[in-house]
């Protein structure tokens, strides 16, 4: 029979969490130092562990496949080439999301085509958003995440959020950071956080509620549909 | 109901976070038990969440780990860098070099005045040359020149050069151009 967890358990987990976490960023500060006394062949060894996440960063942030890999690129090599500066406030996989994010900016400011299209509200945070009502949301399996439509759907739906909705989201919901550490990295404060997380999710969900899950495309909201509470 | 909807709207983000006090969490866990359409919102959005953090969604193309390892080697190599860079430049400029000197060729005996026929510089040229009376010597020289042999006649310039002879290739054509004053 299980034990239910117990206050003394989870602090125990949580213990052991910080002293991993404490014992990884020892490890990677060595490896810092190594690279710095000249070894450089060791920054593969360093980012290793971060190239997903770069890439998916900069993928969400430029929705298109052949840019993310060249900014992902740029941001490495950055990265490599300012490793001096990395003050080791941080860790090095938020430093580098940050790198990554500022490339992924910087890519959008030059390409003359851009701004990107943003499809969704764009006007003041606080304001209040309205989510649309589609009572018959049903629930899409990971299982659909095989079909390659369906995963460019959802980038396509979240490369239509305006940036900063995008940023938000990208790093609490997809990389899992804090809402401290979200916030370090984009230079805004806790509750800017939160209120563009929000905004982010329901927009999500409002984009894809009319259509996925049952065909795969991406059916955009048309029409107002009536709300309970009106 | 406790609470309205659009208060469920506000917070249903901190609620999925499990960032709300206990009294908050209540509420809205009591508005679910009773609103169809925001339980729909709250399954909607976790719904979401769960499928952007599955990693097939953002996932690197095939191949690329094997083409960021490549930039970086190229980048971790100046010295191959730097002799490709070299080799370019030296490229570049040996063909502007030649252009260059080409180019002083072709305009420096514009400004100049030329003797008659195909003449050395006048300003190399004495205006009375000397050629070898008794010598076969088809040059003229400037006099004192140690390739003239036999008895010396001085003649000018022109006439020495009507008489079909040539600028001795010592004397006359090696010889620096004279300055003015």
């Amino acid at each position: 029979m299980l034990r239910k967890p117990t206050v003394e358990d989870g602090f125990k987990k949580g213990l052991a969490s910080a002293v991993h976490e404490s014992s990884a960023r020892a490890a990677e500060g060595a490896l810092i130092n190594r690279i710095l006394s000249g070894h450089k062949e060791s920054f593969m060894e360093l980012i290793r562990p971060h190239q997903r996440t770069v890439y998916a960063t900069v993928f969400a942030l430029l929705a298109n496949k052949q840019d993310a890999e060249d900014v992902a690129q740029d941001a490495f090599l950055k990265a490599l080439a300012r490793l001096n500066q990395f003050r080791k406030e941080s860790s090095f996989g938020t430093w580098l999301i940050q790198i990554a994010i500022n490339e992924a900016r910087m890519r959008n400011r030059k390409q003359w085509h851009i701004p990107m299209l943003s499809l969704t509200d764009d006007k003041d945070d606080g304001k209040a958003y309205v989510p649309k009502d589609f009572e018959d949301w049903r629930e899409i399996p990971s299982t659909a995440l095989e079909r390659a439509e369906i995963r460019e759907t959802l980038v396509k739906a979240l490369g239509s959020l305006a940036q900063r909705y995008r940023e938000a989201f990208v790093l609490r919901d997809i990389h899992d950071l804090s809402i401290s550490e979200t916030s370090a990295i984009l230079g805004i404060s806790p509750g800017a956080v939160k209120t563009r997380l929000r905004r982010a999710r329901l927009m999500l969900r409002d984009i894809l509620a009319p259509g996925l899950g049952h065909d795969g495309r991406l059916g955009w909201a048309s029409k107002e549909v009536r709300k309970p509470w009106e | 109901m406790g609470i309205s909807c659009e208060e469920v709207w506000r917070d249903v983000s901190d609620y999925i976070d499990g960032d709300l006090d206990p009294m908050q969490r209540a509420a809205l866990d009591q508005h679910f038990a009773e609103c169809r359409q925001c339980t729909a919102l709250l399954n909607g959005t976790r719904n979401v969440i769960d499928l952007y953090r599955d990693q097939r969604v953002l996932a690197p193309p095939d191949g690329f780990q094997e083409r960021l390892y490549q930039r970086l080697g190229e980048t971790r190599k100046p010295s191959r860098h730097s002799f490709l860079a070299w080799t370019l430049t030296a490229a570049a400029t040996v063909p502007l070099v030649l252009a260059l000197f080409s180019a002083r060729r072709l305009i420096v005996p514009a400004h100049n005045t030329q003797s008659p026929g195909s003449g050395p510089d006048a300003r190399q040229v004495p205006e009375t040359v000397a050629i070898s009376q008794d010598q076969d010597d088809k040059f003229y020289h400037v006099a004192g020149c140690s390739h003239l042999h036999g008895k010396p006649k001085f003649l000018p310039v022109g006439e020495a050069i009507r008489e079909g002879y040539s600028p001795c290739p010592v004397c006359i054509v090696k010889r620096k151009p004279a300055k003015k004053g």
